[in-house]
């Protein structure tokens, strides 16, 4: 079997993220493997040692993405596809999942694994529309893969009604959830060896394509301004004996802010 | 005059509140209105899909449909989008939405926006505003074609009261089955409990609570309250809550009138599940919890202390 992850690098959430004039501060900001994307990177390992499946992982963005190649490398992956093109700096989810198409159609993969969600966007769409633009079957939101057979695999899914077992016919996209796996920290023999192996780096046209027949160039919809969020604040704070702490709190709660 | 088709956001037969906050701010847009119901034994939730504020309701009502599977649902959407002629699509903030709506952009050839908090229309200009980045930024975005499918995030519009439609049914045929991912089994999570998403009071359960006890513990203060009861990811990942309760990034989002976090630290994946609460009220025993900096009120202490009390003086208030 033949498994593609997709990978990207954003923004490290956990930091403070400033917005000044309707733009993000460069300054200060950290890069990172999407979390969902390293549940995709286990997800894919994790096949690969029980069922001898090869795992391609593929980035796309503009920049270096050595470190973040290497650490899936140290976690297991096989082989690495960096789609580095300055075009795609500001590309929507649409027009990587139209890239994330030719990288797939010039490959022979089985198996598309997915993050739900990149951090930076909160889209929870390129799988999706990959799966779409492929017309393959795909499956969201999954937090169990087991093969079947070499032609199907069998997923748990969390729906709103519950969860939902899917038998699905390969060639087929999941995206996963985090709950799916818990992400190995590499070894060290691992990270030894990730240093050594080969990415593959090309651009658009090296793919056989153009940011014009990705759609980049009239993209569906663009962000136009980043605004700050209204940040809550911390109010009362109350520390000493609990008995008379709770009293406090609950005739506040009652009397002031009127929600009881 | 622009078109919105709203996806009647039905669980478990029931018709949620969410519909009825999409189609009044769709009136209140001053759009024409319609709603689409897809499921089994969804025929009889017209009228109240006219009384929530469409003026046409689609039905697309099959025994296949009884357990969601993306591509028939989302066919079916297309299907009463184009019946429609649907400048834009919404769905409530869903499982079902999250999973419907690229496939449905894709296919009418729209534009595709999820979590959406609001819509400006300017002339010919539309805009949406969404939260991004593990909720840290907004974003404003432009819209470069006719049409939109949209995921509007729970919370973000109120149903008008005054809103009503008129009753104007029109049944559609069914979607073909998908052949290539069957859904085989559903593993219910139907428990009689109150939706976290409807709920005016959520009491979520956090690592603090340690075990079952404390879960327990927690589960009889929303009890008391008529609450729901919502999680962290912790609580989930220890197997002791379901995953259908966990509130946060990958869990529901809630907006209530009052969260009450216990035993929560406060990581920002749980944040930007619950910061659209009215007012939230925090226990935890370490003063420096980042869950402080949200809390409109905080009490430090054990809760293992503090619940029980917290359960005397609401029953107290409430005799
Ligand atoms: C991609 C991704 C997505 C995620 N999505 C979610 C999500 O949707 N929802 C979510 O919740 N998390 C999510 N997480 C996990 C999140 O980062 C935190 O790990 C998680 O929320 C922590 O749960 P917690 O607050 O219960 O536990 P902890 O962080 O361990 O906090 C426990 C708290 O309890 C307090 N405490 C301990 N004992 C007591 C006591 N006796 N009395 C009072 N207080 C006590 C402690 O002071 C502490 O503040 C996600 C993480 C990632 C990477
Ligand atoms: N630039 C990219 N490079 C590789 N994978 C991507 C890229 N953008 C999106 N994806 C994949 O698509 C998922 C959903 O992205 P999004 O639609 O932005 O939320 C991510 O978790 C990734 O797995």
């Amino acid at each position: 079997m033949k498994i593609l992850t997709t990978v990207k690098k954003v923004v490290d959430v956990e930091l403070n993220i400033h917005v000044e004039n309707g733009a993000i501060v460069e300054k200060g900001l950290q890069y990172v493997i999407n979390a969902w994307d390293e549940n995709a990177v286990e997800a894919a390992v994790q096949l690969k040692e029980a069922h001898k499946a090869e795992t391609t992982l593929v980035s796309l963005g503009s920049g270096d993405n050595t470190d973040m190649i290497r650490k899936c490398y140290a976690m297991g992956i096989d082989n690495a596809i960096h789609i580095d093109d300055p075009a795609l700096a500001k590309a929507d989810s649409p027009t990587f999942a139209k890239v994330l198409q030719k990288v797939y159609e010039a490959g022979d993969y089985d198996l598309v694994i997915a993050g739900k969600q990149a951090q930076d966007t909160d889209a929870g769409q390129a799988g999706i529309m990959l799966g779409e633009f492929l017309g393959i079957p795909c499956v969201s939101n999954v937090i169990e893969i087991k093969v079947t057979d070499d032609t199907h695999i069998q997923v748990s899914r969390l729906g709103d009604a519950g969860t939902e077992i899917v038998d699905v016919t390969l060639p087929a996209v999941v995206t996963v959830s985090d709950s799916i796996n818990e992400p190995r920290l590499p070894a060290m023999r691992g990270i030894m060896m990730a240093k050594k192996k080969k990415i593959t780096v090309m651009d658009l046209a090296g793919l056989g394509t153009s940011f014009e027949e990705i759609g980049g160039t009239a993209p569906a919809s663009e962000v136009v301004e980043f605004m700050p969020v209204q940040k809550r604040k911390g109010g009362q704070k109350f520390e000493g004996d609990p008995a008379d702490i709770t009293a406090r709190v609950v005739q506040l709660l009652v009397n002031e802010a009127k929600v009881l | 005059m622009t078109n919105i088709l709203v996806v009647a956001d039905i669980k478990q037969g029931v018709l949620k509140g969410s519909t009825a906050e999409l189609l009044s701010k769709a009136r209140a847009l001053g759009a024409a209105t319609a709603a689409v119901a897809v499921g089994s034994n969804v025929a009889d939730l017209a009228p109240q899909l006219a009384a929530a504020g469409s003026d046409t309701q689609y039905i697309v009502d099959d025994p296949s449909l009884e357990i969601f599977s993306a591509a028939p649902f989302a066919a079916a959407v297309v299907d009463a989008a184009k019946a429609f002629s649907a400048d834009m699509v919404w769905f409530g903030f869903s499982e079902t939405g999250k999973a419907a709506a690229p496939r449905v952009a894709v296919q009418l050839e729209a534009a595709c926006a999820t979590e959406i908090i609001d819509v400006t229309m300017d002339g010919d200009d539309l805009h949406i505003v969404r939260p991004a980045i593990a909720n840290k930024v907004l974003q404003k975005v432009k819209i470069n074609v006719p049409k939109l499918v949209a995921v509007v995030r729970a919370g973000a519009f109120e149903a008008d009261p005054e809103v009503t439609g008129t009753e104007n049914v029109v049944t559609l045929d069914p979607p073909e089955k998908d052949m290539a991912a069957v859904v085989k089994e559903l593993i219910s999570d139907a428990s009689g409990e109150i939706d976290l998403a409807d709920a005016d009071i959520v009491v979520s359960v956090g690592r603090g609570a340690k075990d079952q006890a404390g879960v327990d513990l927690v589960k009889a203060l929303a009890d008391d309250l008529a609450a729901g009861f919502g999680s962290s990811r912790a609580m989930v990942d220890a197997g002791l809550m379901a995953h259908n309760k966990q509130v946060g990034q990958t869990g529901k989002i809630v907006a209530p009138s009052l969260y009450i976090a216990v035993g929560i630290s406060g990581a920002i994946q749980h944040l930007a599940g619950m910061n659209g609460a009215k007012v939230i009220l925090a226990v935890n025993k370490d003063p420096e919890a980042p869950i402080f900096n949200v809390a409109d009120f905080g009490i430090v202490g054990n809760l293992f202390d503090v619940v029980p009390l917290l359960k005397e003086e609401i029953k107290k208030i409430r005799a």
